[in-house]
């Protein structure tokens, strides 16, 4: 059941994901045909051309940001409208579990994320020489592997994971909790999200704090720390990720299972 | 007759209004029940009680035997008040989502029902007004072979010609053990397919009788009856 509903909220947002998409590659296509770095490094004066050009390049990057935002946008209103609006009427009259729904959700949010940082990338390998990108892959692949040893490709990644996952669900959390209130709900949802992350960053400081003396003593006093140290590092960090998303997950379950009161 | 739905001292404050005060009633299977009163008097709120959308502030209410959740929303066809469905869909789209998430879903009824008003499968719900989204949302409600039918205003939206239709859909398209519970003022219109009415005000039931007892003990009509105790 939870793949049905998966199965759906993806048709729902590819339609909105993909022609973000597509906007951004053809614009990465388009640049790499006008090649303004090119044009503007050997610029000597100003020109109509030169103006188009950086235009051009000028809206490729702002629709980088674009993606970036949207992508938050498109999270937040499908947890919001779909869930929590009217469309909730539908939702949560399915025979489904309130804990399939948030599952659903963030799955979805987690896949269309990823999609969007591997669009974006890939826009990269059409707008620059190709050669220069595996250039600097292989630089950063480098680089981790001398800071984090082989380890780092499997702990960066799961701290990215474990990192969203956790902002997503904190986000989802806020929403789940200002519907409790009986109105302004939007507002009560924004207030609830500063309350979480003051609370979160407060655990984080006292955690930090309680481990400094500790486990992380070494990699404090290093100046150029082992990978071990390192791994052992980002790796308490994307379990302690892991751990907020799923306390978030059990009160937003809560929620929605014993205090739901749509509008 | 086995009860099919049963509520217990049942009660929903919003702060300090009483939307629902200490409410308990039974409803037996194969009936047609009026939920009837004002605006405000708590039917939708009860509606929406049964459907899992508001948690009560105390009190206990079962449906078959289950507490509002996933096996009550397995007998359970609820119409809301509102249009619940994304207006991108096309109406196939709707029938398809129904058909994968409810085991008792006829999609074949439903494209009857749709070929029977004249509306297309392949349209948008953008593009369709306020009442044919209506129609659309009580074809897919009434395409369930659902134990219990729970219909929030089903006829508030729509124009008089189209009401009779809409009352022949829905007691043309339930089975005889089912049960449909229908909130709305427009008492009239519904009154000749009703077996029991329920009248509500300010969240307490005031009346919960058949309209055979009605008519013989009171000589009036449901309509009647009801201007007479909701005058303002």
């Amino acid at each position: 059941m939870l793949a049905r509903l998966m199965k759906y909220e993806i048709k729902s947002t590819a339609r909105l994901f993909i022609p973000l998409y597509a906007v951004l590659l053809i614009f990465a296509l388009l640049n790499r045909f006008l090649n303004p770095f090119e044009t503007l490094e050997a610029a000597e004066s100003f020109s109509i051309q030169i103006l188009l050009r950086g235009l051009s390049i000028g809206a490729y990057f702002f629709l980088i940001i674009a993606v970036f935002v949207i992508t938050l946008v498109i999270i937040i209103q499908r947890f919001y409208k779909n869930l929590l609006g009217d469309e909730g009427y539908l939702m949560f009259t399915l025979p489904m579990k309130p804990w399939q729904h948030i599952a659903n959700k963030l799955l979805t949010a987690i896949l269309w994320c990823v999609f969007s940082v591997t669009v974006i990338t890939g826009s990269f390998f059409i707008l620059f020489d190709s050669g220069q990108i595996f250039e600097f892959l292989n630089y950063l692949k480098d680089s981790i592997k001398q800071t984090f040893g082989t380890a780092g490709f499997l702990v960066l990644p799961t701290l990215v994971i474990a990192q969203l996952t956790a902002g997503l669900m904190m986000l989802y959390n806020a929403m789940a909790l200002g519907q409790l209130f009986q109105k302004n709900r939007l507002l009560a949802s924004f207030g609830m999200y500063c309350a979480l992350y003051s609370i979160q960053q407060v655990i984080y400081v006292i955690c930090l704090l309680l481990l400094a003396n500790t486990s992380f003593l070494s990699l404090i006093r290093t100046g150029a720390p082992a990978p071990w140290d390192m791994n052992l590092f980002l790796g308490t960090l994307a379990i302690s990720g892991f751990l907020l998303a799923a306390a978030h997950f059990v009160v937003v379950n809560y929620v929605l299972n014993t205090k739901l009161n749509l509008d | 007759m086995s009860n099919l739905l049963e509520c217990k001292n049942l009660s929903k404050h919003f702060g300090p209004v009483k939307a629902l005060d200490n409410i308990s009633l039974s409803v037996g299977c194969g009936r047609i029940v009026g939920l009837l009163g004002p605006n405000a008097s708590g039917k939708s709120t009860f509606i929406k009680i049964c459907n899992h959308l508001l948690t009560p502030t105390s009190g206990e209410i079962r449906i078959s035997g289950f507490h509002p959740g996933v096996e009550s929303k397995k007998i359970v066809s609820y119409l809301p008040e509102r249009n619940y469905l994304n207006d991108w869909m096309k109406v196939s789209d709707i029938i398809s989502f129904f058909s994968d998430f409810y085991s008792d879903f006829s999609k074949e009824k439903a494209y009857d029902m749709l070929k029977k008003l004249n509306i297309h499968a392949g349209d948008r719900l953008k593009t369709m007004s306020k009442g044919t989204k209506e129609k659309v949302q009580l074809i897919l409600v009434m395409s369930r072979e659902a134990q219990l039918y729970l219909l929030d205003e089903p006829i508030g939206g729509v124009d008089p010609a189209a009401r009779d239709y809409i009352l022949d859909t829905i007691i043309g398209n339930y089975s005889e053990n089912a049960t449909v519970i229908l909130s709305t003022h427009l008492i009239s219109d519904i009154e000749k397919v009703l077996d029991e009415v329920i009248f509500l005000r300010e969240g307490q039931i005031v009346l919960h009788q058949t309209v055979d007892e009605i008519r013989e003990e009171t000589g009036k009509s449901v309509d009647s009856l009801f201007r007479e105790v909701f005058k303002c």
